[in-house]
């Protein structure tokens, strides 16, 4: 904590006391009354969305295949802990693992008697494997009216290509949404892919239209939890995984509409801000922000521009909104950024906000993080970030928690795995009555 | 059958409730980050009430793409601000603050994205506004949260910062490149969606309980959630994971790779069944039994990874991206084209599903945008109007909420607590505006064909 505290020091004090997710323990979870089955297949987006249940309490009972979800092979480079891929063992967070065969009537009545008790199903099974099994919206709904039958799919559930068997996939629903398109780095001039195979459209590195996915479904189901409150009436809910990226774009398709412009890359510039973008450094990358024309003035001053682009002259942050002016300006300011390493730039900024020609105004400089970087930040962990949580069976693992911090019904993370169908004799018991020989029959027939 | 629970879904939309009618939401909220959350919330029936400070209000309303407006308007504000009342009211007053404070009386959720003590400023933080109304859902949004070093250093953040931050640009580039900015405000989106988890999440608590909550939340924190196997990977081996460019290191085969027409294509196949079938669509069906290949943990290993990739990048780089679209469906894998904003915009199945709708608003005329994603069969969201002028609801919310008399509310004008728009684009209405309709309570109504929407 810095020495000299702010004016609002109590308020932060106040905040901390009441909602440090390290004191979440014996405090009311939000959705503690709730039962969700979660049936997703091969899906990080069904994943991701049953974990923002289930870290509010809700019981998450992971219905798996036999040989378990393949999602838990999906791990960078191969590798394992402790036997479970990294992807799949953070996101089994607090959730119950049972494992239940789907191509047998035997099985399909069990996950019946499952549903008929939930409060929320969710599945990302290609459109029409549901109906097939007679577990479709129609025909549960018979029997449980209040469920809230939640599809996540590649293409969504109604629509000209809804039938379009195409597996849901993160990378390929970011290649439809328009963004991965208009991200990358621009050509240099002369150039051409052959020599800088990296100057093309490129995704985002995390799983982000599956996690976009599974987070719009995550409020689209305490929305219709809400709706069934005041009325007791269920429904189904569709999300398609391309759609739910796309929404976070916020503008390439009004523009094409408005003035026929295809957005394209424009590498660490902005197309709607400046000064706003990313610039080479002598031993990384930061970011350059000042929203105003007066932070933009104060670079151009730490640039040693001042005279010679007469910046006092200036009054109008406009002639900077476009490209041309950008492409035309960017070079000077990367040249003067490469001969300085990240930390003297920022070091840089923070000086001229005291004894600066415009101080206090400065131009916000953000140094580009690795994850190592991140991760060793003390901010984020004071702020509890990075807690790792100690679970039974995998011990000490680091899995980032959703991040919104509350002071009546914090988030928490009791275990963050289970390995395939750990909890079958519980869930069995606990919701079909199955004893110890019913299981063992069951597991015998292939059901389990 | 999925058939019958989705006919006509889009044609019903308006004859259907919505999920969060009923609930009041209040919004002090600023560029991206901030007025998306409440945009969501209305998208699905709650009144969300817009406080601006007039006469400039919402600072993303100065924000262009390159210089292009729609009808004046930012094409960022048009998108993240659907569904809401404008009330223009000056919080730096204490009669504006008063206001405030009646409105909150009769809301359920207020969310801000300020920096932290700015509503305390005000006196309309949490503590206050609880003491009114115990039920209140309160949120608070920006870039370090309320408490921790960087917050109380005063840290400024953007969507840009956090990205940097995070780790999230470092590891979306490629090998040994300075990194790049994602194209669109991804740390703020993401973090406003996250945020409406915990409202929502609150609201079942209230639902239960009849209590309220308080709930900050950091974008640059949101974000880092997004990163999953990230951070066990870091803490395991005590290594950085190395930037991929375009290739999933998760899921293998999946890749981005050049096609012959110049175009880019996107291809993920790691299911046995899959594999096999885009083994087969190679013409090398052989691959799929392949000791290095055959297994998908084993495919993933860097040892193999990068073979198959190989492999796939020349059988690519023969074919337009069409030949291996087609050939996905055929043989069950995934593959699309990188689409570019037209060919976004040309998708029949978006528009058929209502997705890319058409908005038909009194102010800004026809567009295509987009509708929430959760299609809900009993209780659809949807887009009914646009965004408007800083202020352009005052009469409506004053009246109908407070029961301001006409002498009240002239005098809050008078004093500058209640305002209207500065004459500027994106603050006041489209040139083409005809100067009465759409408001809803104070019409010309001298004028029945104005009152209708005519010139």
């Amino acid at each position: 904590m810095s020495a000299k505290r702010p004016k609002w020091a109590e308020w932060a004090d106040w905040v901390r006391e009441n909602d440090d997710p390290r004191m979440a323990g014996p405090k009311p979870e939000a959705l503690d009354d709730l039962v969700v089955l979660d049936l997703s297949s091969q899906s990080y987006a069904g994943a991701y969305c049953s974990s923002m249940l289930a870290e509010f309490g809700a019981e998450v009972i992971r219905v798996e295949p036999p040989q378990g979800d393949f999602l838990r092979t999906c791990t960078p480079y191969g590798l394992l802990h402790q036997g479970e891929g990294l992807n799949y063992l953070t996101e089994g967070r607090n959730k119950y693992h049972v494992t239940l065969d789907l191509n047998l009537e035997e099985g399909r009545d069990i996950l019946r008697g499952l549903a008929a008790q939930a409060d929320v199903l969710l599945e990302t099974f290609p459109l029409g494997t549901m109906d097939t099994w007679g577990l479709g919206y129609e025909e549960l709904k018979k029997t449980n009216p209040g469920l809230i039958f939640a599809s996540i799919t590649a293409h969504g559930q109604f629509g000209p290509e809804a039938n379009d068997p195409m597996p849901d996939y993160d990378n390929v629903a970011q290649a439809k949404s328009g963004i991965q398109y208009a991200t990358g780095a621009m050509l240099p001039p002369e150039e051409d892919v052959a020599t800088c195979p990296w100057a093309v459209s490129t995704k985002a590195g995390p799983w982000i239209a599956w996690c976009s996915a599974g987070t719009f479904m995550a409020t689209g189901i305490l929305a219709a939890l809400h709706w069934r409150c005041r009325t007791g009436q269920g429904q189904a809910l569709d999300v398609a995984t391309t759609e739910a990226y796309m929404r976070l774009d916020n503008y390439t398709h009004i523009w094409f509409q408005g003035g026929g412009h295809v957005t394209e890359r424009v590498g660490g510039l902005d197309n709607a801000l400046w000064l706003y973008c990313f610039a080479p450094t002598s031993d990384g990358g930061v970011f350059l922000g000042g929203l105003r024309l007066e932070m933009w003035q104060a670079f151009c001053d730490m640039m040693g521009k001042w005279d010679e682009w007469e910046v006092g002259e200036w009054d109008s942050l406009s002639p900077f909104l476009n490209q041309e002016a950008q492409l035309k300006y960017f070079p000077e300011v990367a040249k003067f950024t490469r001969q300085h390493t990240s930390e003297e730039l920022v070091r840089m900024a923070v000086d001229y906000s005291q004894s600066g020609r415009l101080a206090p105004i400065t131009t916000v400089i953000a140094p580009i993080l690795s994850p190592k970087e991140a991760m060793e930040d003390t901010n984020w962990n004071e702020r509890g970030v990075f807690a790792p949580t100690q679970d039974p069976i995998y011990g000490r693992v680091v899995a980032v928690q959703a991040q919104h911090k509350m002071t009546e019904t914090p988030i928490r993370t009791k275990w963050v795995c289970r390995p395939v169908g750990y909890d079958n004799a519980f869930v069995y018991r606990k919701y079909l009555g199955y004893g110890p020989a019913h299981l063992s029959q069951l597991r015998e027939q292939g059901v389990l | 059958m999925a058939e019958a629970t989705w006919r006509d879904y889009v044609r019903n939309k308006g004859k259907k409730p919505s999920p969060l009618t009923g609930l009041r939401v209040l919004e002090v909220c600023t560029i991206v980050f901030g007025p998306s959350g409440p945009s969501w919330l209305a998208e699905m029936g709650a009144e969300a009430i817009k406080v601006e400070i007039p006469p400039l209000g919402d600072l993303e309303r100065d924000l262009s793409c390159s210089g292009f407006r729609f009808k004046e308007q930012s094409p960022l504000f048009l998108h993240d601000n659907i569904n809401k009342y404008y009330l223009g009211l000056d919080l730096h007053k204490p009669e504006g603050q008063e206001i405030f404070c009646q409105l909150a009386a009769k809301a359920d959720i207020i969310e801000n994205n300020l920096r932290p003590g700015v509503m305390e400023r005000f006196n309309v933080d949490y503590h206050k506004i609880a003491k009114i109304n115990p039920g209140i859902i309160y949120l608070e949004k920006n870039g370090f949260g309320q408490w921790g070093p960087y917050a109380e250093e005063n840290r400024p953040s953007n969507d840009g910062a956090s990205q940097a931050f995070s780790g999230l640009a470092w590891l979306s580039t490629f090998p040994g490149q300075t990194p790049v900015k994602q194209m669109i405000y991804l740390s703020d989106m993401y973090g406003a969606l996250l945020a409406e988890v915990a409202v929502l999440s609150a609201l079942h608590h209230r639902d239960r309980t009849g209590k309220g909550q308080y709930i900050e939340i950091s974008q640059t924190e949101s974000i880092m959630r997004t990163m999953s196997w990230i951070w066990p990977y870091l803490d395991i081996t005590r290594q950085n994971p190395a930037p991929a460019g375009n290739r999933d290191v998760s899921v293998c085969p999946a890749d981005t790779f050049c096609c012959a027409d110049g175009s880019m294509v996107s291809l993920a196949a790691a299911a046995p069944v899959e594999f096999a079938g885009l083994c087969e669509a190679m013409g090398h069906p052989e691959l799929a039994r392949d000791e290095r290949f055959a297994d998908h943990l084993t495919r993933l290993k860097e040892e193999n990874a990068p073979i198959l990739l190989g492999i796939i990048a020349e059988w690519v780089a023969q074919r337009p991206a069409q030949e291996i679209e087609n050939l996905a469906r055929e043989h069950g894998f995934a593959a699309s084209r990188v689409r570019d904003a037209s060919q976004v915009m040309a998708d029949q199945h978006i528009r058929q599903r209502g997705f890319m709708t058409q908005v038909d608003d009194a102010m800004y005329g026809q567009y295509r945008d987009h509708e929430f994603p959760v299609m809900m069969s009993a209780t659809p969201p949807q887009k009914k109007w646009a965004a408007r002028p800083v202020g352009f609801d005052n009469e409506y919310v004053m009246k109908k909420l407070l029961n301001t008399s006409d002498k009240e509310l002239k005098a809050l004008y008078g004093i500058g607590a209640l305002g209207k728009w500065a004459d500027r684009p994106g603050r006041r209405p489209p040139p083409d505006w005809d100067g009465n309709s759409d408001l809803i309570l104070s019409r010309d109504q001298a004028s029945p064909q104005a009152a209708r929407g005519e010139k």
